[in-house]
């Protein structure tokens, strides 16, 4: 199980066809990790390109880590991984959070960052978004799970619900995540997005409440295509090996 | 070495053995409503699969075949089966 250090803190890292030529790196969402891709997705686009994955601090099984959530840091976190690991450029894609810092990443990095998918990321100004920050209570957790999570036909058990409690408690009350995401709300307004040049694929849900902000975006990056795919905002978890196969042809073909 | 007796150590390794101790496992336990394991738990067990048994096998070929209800309802069972008939 690697764990590296980078800029003195543990990552956990997977890595699939390590010595192909093209990289393509995922970044989760947050309160997830990296299993979000690493059963189906990524092995499909391991069959051409080298695929790195990381658990974010605090998440998964990398290090956790008090301050630091801002998009500016989580990028910088990134930039940090992709030189510790020798990784000029990469095609980077990001799902939920990950869609964000994947976008920050386009724009603050351009010459890092070759192609660009962003899967269901919301609009950090949307009250819908802000709202399961600011609402969260163990109730919360519980009802989310009871519904929210049959979607995705997972069911968590009590010592799993734990965990995952622990790791909500530790971010929300330890950390400095909320007030750190709530400094970004005005992304989608900003002219960094307006000046992404990278070819981007923006990849939503056809029934998400993420939706309108991917019409956002590609109304905002030049030449963005939008495809809506069947399921909401889980569609990775839904139809992984149909966004694995979405993503494989946009990083071969565009 | 016996598969299922790797296997078990390795479920051993990624759970605690506390929590191994109060489970009674056997071929039909179900990683993730038996034995509890999340997905990055299984992400462990798999990498710890992986690096035991090397080229012999084509784990992430194999997990990456099955659909989100088929991983959900593997059990060790299924898994030691695997790995015997891939050895063999």
């Amino acid at each position: 199980m690697p764990v590296i250090k980078v800029n003195n803190r543990g990552v956990h890292i997977q890595e699939l066809n390590k010595g192909s030529a093209e990289t393509v790196l995922l970044v989760h969402g947050m309160f997830s990790n990296l299993s979000v891709y690493y059963f189906n997705i990524a092995p499909v686009l391991a069959k051409e390109f080298h695929v790195l994955m990381y658990d974010l601090k605090s998440h998964g099984m990398s290090e956790k880590v008090v301050k630091g959530y801002d998009l500016e840091s989580m990028t910088g976190d990134l930039l940090a991984l992709m030189d510790e690991l020798g990784l000029d450029r990469v095609h980077l894609a990001g799902y939920s959070f990950g869609g964000l810092i994947a976008l920050k990443m386009a724009s603050r990095f351009p010459d890092r960052v070759k192609k660009l998918a962003v899967i269901e990321a919301p609009d950090p100004n949307d009250d819908k978004t802000r709202d399961i920050i600011d609402d969260y209570s163990r109730e919360f957790l519980e009802h989310y799970v009871e519904n929210f999570t049959d979607t995705t036909k997972v069911k968590m058990g009590k010592r799993q619900m734990e965990r995952n409690h622990r790791m909500y408690e530790y971010l929300f009350y330890e950390t400095s995540i909320k007030k750190d995401m709530l400094l970004e709300r005005e992304f989608f307004g900003s002219e960094e997005i307006d000046g992404i040049g990278q070819e981007t694929l923006l990849l939503y849900g056809a029934g998400s409440n993420c939706l309108g902000a991917g019409r956002l975006l590609k109304q905002k990056i030049k030449g963005a295509q939008l495809l809506e795919v069947p399921g909401d905002h889980n569609i990775p978890i839904q139809e992984p090996v149909l966004i694995g196969n979405l993503l494989d042809n946009f990083f071969k073909h565009g | 070495m016996d598969t299922v007796v790797v296997l078990k150590q390795f479920i051993t390794e990624v759970i605690g053995e506390e929590f191994v101790e109060e489970m009674d496992i056997d071929m039909n336990s179900s990683f993730t409503r038996d034995l509890e394991m999340d997905s990055i738990e299984i992400v462990s067990f798999s990498e710890k699969i992986k690096a035991h048994y090397g080229d012999q096998i084509d784990f992430t070929g194999w997990l990456s075949n099955m659909d989100l209800d088929q991983l959900i309802n593997l059990n060790l069972g299924m898994i030691v089966e695997y790995i015997d008939n891939a050895r063999n």
